[in-house]
């Protein structure tokens, strides 16, 4: 079986033991509470924007972004902290570790859940940017690629802060440490915010980076790191999941 | 490797710092036997069940299951063995079915060895209840279930009855005995209590302080301990003399 196979296989269990957590709800209730942040901020002081020259799209990005980037943060610290707490909470990991499988693919299994789980707030907060953009703006030439592009990027960002939120939870069995931690992270990280191109690369700070800050070159180097960074972690889990043994 | 034996360890050594958990640990475990391992609390019988799954590693020795060894063979090993270790370990939030389920798509079994395994350890009726509101014997029961489901060559069942009333103890201890003849396989069970395992095993492993004290049948104990000069009109009398004198032996006050 190829591990692409193996990985779409494992990721269809990993769904089955995400029942009755909460997690979709969360997903839900987050990705609906930062799509209104733009609305609100547009409903209450649209003047403020609307004279603004520019893309309408980076004007919106530039108002709303940063607060709806930490609740993104927030919604994969905790998407990732109940991807690994229904492990711990009652020693199914212990259980999965002694079936035929390597407990080393839970980690890329739960990694291809957390992405797929950010579409769902990607595409709330796109919906929102969308209405804001062709409810106070006057028509935008190509807007659906701008948006897609955008917000895309914004996605691809946050993979190597999902890679990494998923390794610390994976390192503490204890959810209100790998929870504490991760909250830590988000505020300082939020301190991170901006800065040259190497603060941009780290994760928890790099979500709140928008692509129109970016040139088409340095964007392309910045996805580049974020896959690598992703490719890091897994290589961390693989190490850390081989040490266990010894230490247990 | 003898061909008669199933499990078979050389040396088999685990230290966690300057504390030795196994200590060069020699077992033979016959092929469609159930063999019973004893010894106190915190003798190594955890410890070295672990290590036959993987779940700890080896700090020196080896061992062997149909003849495949750990590490390159791990996968192949947990193919074979139905293991239940330490406490029942499940996913709260699923249902007694959904937690066999998850096991069932692992071990790529056929969809009626869910009710199968429910039927076997008694909880049918419960399978709908989350796994986190059963009471300890249920749960005890699920990691039975999820240790037999497919009737694997190999079981490895780590002090099965706690937490089980008397009629759920003596079903199990049924189930148990009965399971090489019904299913062809073979059971290591472990246990601090000599009348539990002397009512299942055909074969004792006696373990204190990481060491292998006894290995062999009731019979062959009941001659050991009478040339020892220990007790032998009552097999606990026998298990807890041996105990007592291999603690004095290491110069332990007890």
């Amino acid at each position: 079986m190829t591990a692409a196979a193996n990985t779409i296989r494992l990721s269809a269990l990993e769904t089955k033991k995400l029942k009755r957590t909460g997690y979709v709800p969360a997903f839900l209730g987050g990705g609906l509470l930062a799509g209104l942040v733009p609305v609100l901020n547009m409903a209450v002081r649209s003047e403020r924007y609307v004279t603004q020259s520019g893309s309408p799209f980076s004007i919106l990005m530039d108002a709303n972004w940063q607060l709806m980037a930490q609740l993104n943060i927030l919604l994969l610290v905790c998407g990732a902290c109940i991807l690994y707490h229904t492990e711990y909470a009652e020693n199914g990991f212990q259980r999965a570790e002694t079936l035929p499988m390597k407990a080393s693919g839970l980690f890329p299994g739960k990694l291809c859940i957390l992405f797929c789980s950010c579409l769902l707030p990607i595409c709330l907060e796109t919906l929102s940017l969308l209405f804001c953009c062709t409810r106070y703006f006057p028509e935008i030439p190509d807007l659906g690629r701008t948006l897609l592009k955008g917000m895309g990027f914004e996605l691809a960002l946050l993979l190597p802060t999902a890679a990494a939120m998923l390794f610390l939870s994976s390192l503490c069995r204890n959810l209100w440490m790998c929870l504490g931690t991760g909250v830590i992270l988000v505020f300082f990280s939020s301190m991170l915010r901006f800065g040259n191109f190497v603060m941009a690369v780290i994760p928890f700070a790099a979500p709140y980076r928008m692509l129109h800050q970016f040139s088409s070159g340095e964007a392309w180097r910045l996805l580049s790191i974020a896959a690598a960074e992703v490719v890091l972690f897994y290589a961390a889990e693989m190490i850390y999941t081989k040490l266990r043994r010894y230490f247990q | 490797m003898s061909s008669t034996n199933i499990i078979e360890t050389k040396n088999l050594t685990k230290t966690y710092g300057d504390f030795t958990a196994v200590s060069n640990l020699n077992l033979h475990i016959r092929k469609g036997s159930v063999y019973g391992f004893l010894g106190p609390n915190g003798a190594g019988k955890s410890t070295t069940m672990k290590m036959f799954l993987g779940l700890t590693s080896p700090t020196e020795g080896f061992f062997q299951i149909e003849g495949k060894t750990y590490p390159k063979d791990r996968i192949s090993i947990l193919r074979d063995i139905g293991s239940f270790i330490e406490a029942p370990a499940f996913y709260g939030n699923l249902t007694g079915e959904e937690n066999l389920e998850i096991i069932r798509r692992i071990l790529g079994l056929p969809r009626s060895a869910v009710a199968d395994a429910l039927e076997l350890v008694g909880l049918t009726q419960y399978k709908k209840r989350l796994a986190k509101k059963y009471s300890l014997g249920m749960k005890q029961r699920l990691g039975l279930a999820g240790a037999l489901i497919g009737h694997p060559p190999i079981l490895i069942l780590d002090e099965p009855t706690n937490g089980l009333d008397p009629v759920g103890i003596h079903e199990i201890r049924t189930l148990v005995r009965s399971l090489p003849e019904k299913y062809d396989c073979t059971v290591l069970v472990s246990s601090h209590l000599l009348p539990e395992v002397e009512l299942m095993a055909d074969d004792i492993g006696i373990l204190n302080h990481g060491r292998l004290l006894f290995e062999g049948t009731l019979e062959e104990l009941e001659k050991s301990a009478q040339a020892a000069g220990l007790p032998t009109f009552n097999l606990e009398e026998t298990f807890l003399a041996m105990i007592d004198d291999d603690n004095r032996n290491r110069g332990e006050r007890i």
